[in-house]
């Protein structure tokens, strides 16, 4: 898995490629936290690149959406497809998460 | 059905996965299951052998033994054993979907994914053995 952070200013961009399994997905989290300790409200997960996701990718996804959440921010996922929108629609997580076709879409509405 | 029966037996760890989610890969492809198909593949595998990675031997550790049998054209019979302590996958509670964000919890959800891409699916104890069957693909694929 590879991820790729930038700051958009009304939120963070987060590009997610590749396979987020056992092994790594606590990667996601670690990635997200340190801009969540200096007060980012929003989070845009790009998941163009994901091509795979396991219930602990979707642990990850959980955490740093609640942890935002409780902050009143959010974490907007887009460009969900293939195997992980099936994934999350299967979980039925797909309700809980704001989402859309872009991070341009996504930015617009904050 | 034995004579063309795989298996592999490898320590009971998240580091196992993958070897062994390449293990049973390798017969799909030579059972012609749809390329499409071989992520759900690894999907049913890892949320399998992490579950017991995770709790079958708490506090020690142990082994996982994978086999497979190629039924079929596109069609794959698979079996997860492990030694560790008795325990029904498949009996465990089904995820409370009512649930909003702030008090959703991924508890029951590997298994639940597993059940939904597989054909069938059915646990067993035999002895000291935990033994997860199922066939792949399953009914969406």
């Amino acid at each position: 898995m590879n991820i790729e952070t930038s700051d958009l200013e009304k939120a963070i961009l987060l590009k997610v490629s590749g396979r987020m399994d056992a092994e790594n997905a606590h990667e996601f989290e670690q990635a997200c936290e340190p801009w969540i300790a200096r007060g980012a409200k929003h989070l845009i997960a790009d998941l163009d690149g994901l091509q795979y996701v396991s219930s602990m990718g979707l642990r990850s996804f959980l955490a740093v959406a609640q942890k935002l959440q409780s902050s009143s921010g959010s974490l907007i996922l887009c460009r969900l497809n293939g195997l992980p929108r099936q994934v999350f629609e299967l979980t039925r997580l797909i309700g809980l998460f704001p989402i859309f076709d872009s991070a341009q879409e996504a930015l617009a509405t904050l | 059905m034995d004579s063309e029966a795989q298996r592999l037996t490898l320590p009971a760890s998240v580091e196992s996965v993958a070897e062994f989610r390449n293990f049973v890969r390798s017969g799909a492809v030579a059972a012609d299951v749809p390329e499409a198909d071989l992520e759900k593949l690894d999907l049913v595998m890892e949320e399998i052998l992490v579950n017991i990675a995770r709790y079958a031997y708490i506090p020690e550790s142990g082994v996982a033994e994978v086999l497979f049998v190629p039924e079929g054209p596109g069609k794959l019979y698979v079996e997860i054993s492990d030694w560790g302590n008795a325990f029904n996958p498949l009996a465990v509670e089904p995820p409370d979907f009512s649930r909003g964000l702030a008090e959703r919890s991924i508890g029951g959800l590997g298994v639940f994914l597993v059940r939904s891409l597989v054909s069938s699916i059915a646990y067993r104890r035999e002895a000291d053995r935990n033994i997860l069957s199922f066939g792949f693909p399953g009914p969406d694929s």
